[in-house]
């Protein structure tokens, strides 16, 4: 290593070679500042568009400016960047679950400009997604930077997806608890440290550069035993709502990509729908936080049918953003939805039983969100502490509770994944650290290929086999074509026992004759997960290795345990 | 296990030739060639600490009806067994992740001048990031398809260029080629570009397999690049620095290439002797 770049190796001096823990807190600092500074950013960016906009609102032609904008987040994020859409939070996952947290540069900006383009001229979707995914690009950037593994890779872009959502909610445990229970999976000593660390850090950003303000101050509540109990009701109306959310983002991107033409196209499609639909209900263009606000104050004036057609509408509007390909994420939505929720519920108590003396609408807004949330992520905590931390409603936490659990429950008996994490799994991407599928993901065909086989001739007398056999380790005994080496078959030392004690046949009998022909054999492309699940099907402890015909060598169950043993205690050494 | 050669194939006469190319040096060198008919013009490569997005032309999805069969022709012609990448893993619906764990890659040069572009005019940036994290060498095609009928390694005597003459030596030893070695002395004389092989233990695949041993030692670097036979393919190790000092001072690679029409096999700073 030249000394003069040895500065880009810490891992490597003497200080972190025992316990990365420091140097991990120390790069965490660096990396929750920079993704809470491009939250802070894209937050600027985002009210000055919006404001910017805000005046031409009024004119008929109003509608076209969400489609001008996706058109052109769209057409920057795929024909100038290339960076392939997407919603974001799914594409950091993926990454982690798969390549140790790897990402491009290109991701840590490529986001916050497209999902400004979109959500600053109307479009429905939320900022967070794409400074989650920012942040997690600057992590893994920097980390790349500094030829970290990929144990501290995977921390770092925890700690970046942590900051970006402390900066922009100025919600710090939030961040920690989302980075941890969405994007790692992993609840460990050594992940929380460095992320906390980062979420202060990127709290720090956000309050030095906008102020320390809670995003929806509220007066306080005061929540009674039946309020509580009628937050049940709350939360299988939230889980209806994610559902039908989740839903319509899936059906509207499947009926999207029909659609012949550029996606650009469909995402200028897609905007000027939205903008069609706000023109009539305008509370579902841009994120929508300002509509959450004055359902909280208990200040939005529409009446029980407009605040529900309000839930369609926004759930529509987000469909069309999302679904036709305009960039953004789930968050902001879900919050609008949710509060939207909260308070068609609580009018409809309201209206069936009068005479009590229901909490404030406001209280019942913010309970939906934590709904909504938790729904979608299937994240009860970071649904919980998201809207503690946002609202400073410490006071309504057992009922959030209720509401984050029961949701996220009712969800996940009707779909096995969240919104997130639905097409990972359906592909088996999803490879939570420690699990069998990450173990066996680590390990290839090539690793457990056991060479040291005895390959046969079919035309060789049993013999001359038994000449083999005794020399050989092996029970097996793979059948090769004398001269091309192509597999024919295998013998098994079972196959030979009727002639062993029979000297009469040992210049009769060929190999050819008693070889095994019909043997199941595996690709070396082939997944472990697939190989092992053929072996469990057909009982079988050993397969041979065949590839365009020609003998590799053997694989077998006792090398694979062997070796899975070993990777396991890799991933889990620093535990 | 056998080796393998990852190779993109372009159904035009371009991909054509540089398919041929590729089969030729398979054939050659004992290495089964697996194709990838790109679906869409972007894909991945996660490396061991980086991510490498390849953004192919256009050209690269020409006629995909007819892709196959013309390449699965030209590699019968050739006497070699066609095999096809079918990506396994996506990180967005259009953009495939291709793995890498190959033991070999070719990377075409095209007629085309945009420098994003994966194949140049000269070795892009692209290229150049997956020389620099890759573990396998990359092959750089010449133009049009151009047997080679001996092996030039360039060594400077850096670590890259003895991984350089390390898989230069097990060219010529698995094909039969002669080898030849060409050096730009510098400050340095013979001697110590001898003691850096000594130190290696490559003193006896110096003396065993290596013909000559040319140094260049006056006039510069592009002259002398004539006297490389046309027909050698030609290893070299990539030096590895940064943009900055590329955009400075230039790189030996991108020179070598402008020069020279021949075959390529690049070894960067990764690389381990897996062949």
């Amino acid at each position: 290593m030249k000394r003069q770049r040895i500065w880009r190796f810490p891992a490597a001096w003497s200080l972190f070679r025992r316990d990365d823990r420091l140097l991990l807190i120390l790069i965490g600092v660096i990396v929750g500042v920079c993704s809470g500074l491009a939250a802070v950013v894209l937050n600027r960016s985002l009210v000055a568009m919006l404001e910017w906009f805000h005046g031409y609102r009024l004119y008929w032609w109003s509608f076209l400016l969400p489609g001008a904008g996706a058109a052109l987040s769209s057409l920057f994020l795929n024909n100038l960047l290339r960076e392939g859409a997407g919603h974001g939070v799914p594409e950091v996952i993926y990454s982690v679950s798969r390549y140790g947290g790897l990402m491009r540069m290109r991701s840590s900006f490529s986001r916050l400009i497209s999902s400004c383009l979109t959500i600053g001229t109307g479009g429905s979707a939320g900022p967070e997604a794409p400074v989650v995914m920012s942040g997690a690009a600057i992590g893994s950037n920097i980390a790349k930077f500094f030829s970290l593994n990929d144990r501290q890779r995977v921390t770092l872009v925890g700690c970046g997806a942590a900051g970006a959502i402390s900066s922009i909610f100025n919600a710090p445990i939030a961040g920690l608890v989302f980075s941890i229970e969405v994007i790692l999976g992993e609840w460990t000593a050594l992940n929380i440290i460095p992320i906390a660390i980062a979420s202060v850090a990127g709290t720090e950003v956000s309050r030095l550069l906008q102020g320390n303000r809670i995003p929806f101050a509220h007066r306080e509540f005061h929540i009674q035993l039946p309020d509580t109990l009628a937050t049940v009701g709350l939360a299988v109306l939230c889980a209806a709502a994610s559902l039908l959310l989740t839903w319509s983002l899936r059906r509207m991107g499947r009926i999207s990509r029909k659609v012949p033409a550029p996606q650009w196209v469909r995402a200028a499609i897609g905007g000027c729908a939205v903008g069609l639909i706000g023109g009539y209900i305008p509370v579902v263009l841009g994120e929508g936080y300002h509509s959450i606000q004055a359902m909280i104050d208990g200040a939005f004036q529409q009446g029980l049918l407009l605040v529900a057609a309000a839930v369609f509408a926004k759930t529509l509007a987000t469909a069309f953003t999302l679904g036709w390909g305009g960039s953004g994420g789930i968050f902001a939505p879900c919050l609008v939805i949710g509060s939207f929720v909260g308070l068609t519920y609580h009018r409809l108590l309201e209206a069936v039983w009068p005479a009590m003396n229901w909490v404030n609408e406001g209280c019942f807004a913010l309970l939906g969100m934590a709904g909504l949330i938790s729904g979608m992520l299937q994240a009860p905590l970071t649904g919980i502490f998201l809207i503690v931390e946002i609202t400073g409603g410490y006071e309504v936490v057992l009922s959030l509770i209720i509401v984050s659990a029961v949701s996220t429950t009712l969800c996940h008996y009707v779909e096995s994944a969240s919104f997130y994490m639905k097409d990972l799994v359906d592909s088996g991407h999803l490879l939570r650290p420690r699990t069998d599928a990450r173990v066996l993901s680590d390990l290839s065909v090539r690793e457990l290929l056991e060479t040291d086989c005895i390959c046969v001739h079919p035309n060789m007398l049993l013999r001359d086999f038994i000449d083999v056999l005794q020399q050989a380790r092996r029970n097996y005994f793979p059948v090769e074509e004398e001269g091309s080496n192509k597999f024919l078959g295998i013998i098994h030392l079972d196959d030979i026992r009727p002639y062993l004690f029979n000297p009469g046949m040992y210049d009769v009998v060929l190999v050819g004759q008693i070889m095994d022909t019909e043997v199941e054999t595996v690709d070396p492309q082939e997944d472990l997960q697939e190989i092992l699940s053929r072996m469990d099907a057909m009982r079988l402890f050993s397969m041979p290795v065949v590839s365009h015909g020609v003998f590799l060598g053997m694989i077998s169950k006792a090398t694979l345990l062997d070796r899975y043993r070993k990777e396991l205690m890799v991933q889990t050494q620093h535990l | 296990m056998e080796l393998q050669l990852f190779h993109i194939f372009r159904n035009t006469p371009l991909g054509r030739e540089t398919l041929l190319q590729s089969a030729y040096f398979c054939k050659s060198v004992g290495v089964r060639p697996m194709l990838y008919i790109p679906k869409s013009t972007k894909f991945l490569m996660y490396f061991e600490n980086d991510v490498v997005q390849v953004d192919l032309d256009s050209s690269y999805l020409t006629a995909s009806e007819t892709a196959r069969a013309n390449a699965e022709m030209l590699l019968e012609q050739q006497g070699v067994a066609a095999e096809f990448f079918k990506p396994k893993h996506y990180t967005a619906s259009t953009l495939p992740d291709i793995p890498t764990d190959f033991d070999f890659m070719c990377c075409p040069r095209s007629i085309s001048d945009l420098s994003s572009k994966i194949g140049l005019g000269y070795i892009g940036p692209r290229v150049r990031r997956i020389v620099q994290a890759a573990r396998f060498p990359v092959l750089i095609t010449s133009p049009v398809y151009k047997p080679w009928k001996s092996v030039a390694i360039f060594f400077g005597g850096s670590v890259n260029a003895v991984n350089a003459f390390k898989l230069g030596v097990r060219v010529s030893r698995a094909t039969g080629a002669p080898l030849r070695m060409y050096t730009q002395p510098g400050n340095r004389d013979r001697s110590e570009y001898e003691r850096i092989l000594e130190g290696e233990n490559l003193m006896q695949e110096l003396k065993d397999r290596v013909e000559d041993w040319i140094f260049f030692d006056n006039g510069s670097f592009e002259d002398h690049l004539y006297d490389v036979p046309h027909d050698a393919l030609v290893v070299l190790g990539a030096y590895g620095h940064g943009l900055i000092k590329d955009i400075v001072f230039g790189s030996k690679m991108e020179k070598i290439q402008s020069v020279i029409s021949n075959n390529l096999l690049i070894v960067g700073p990764r690389y381990t002797a897996g062949y």
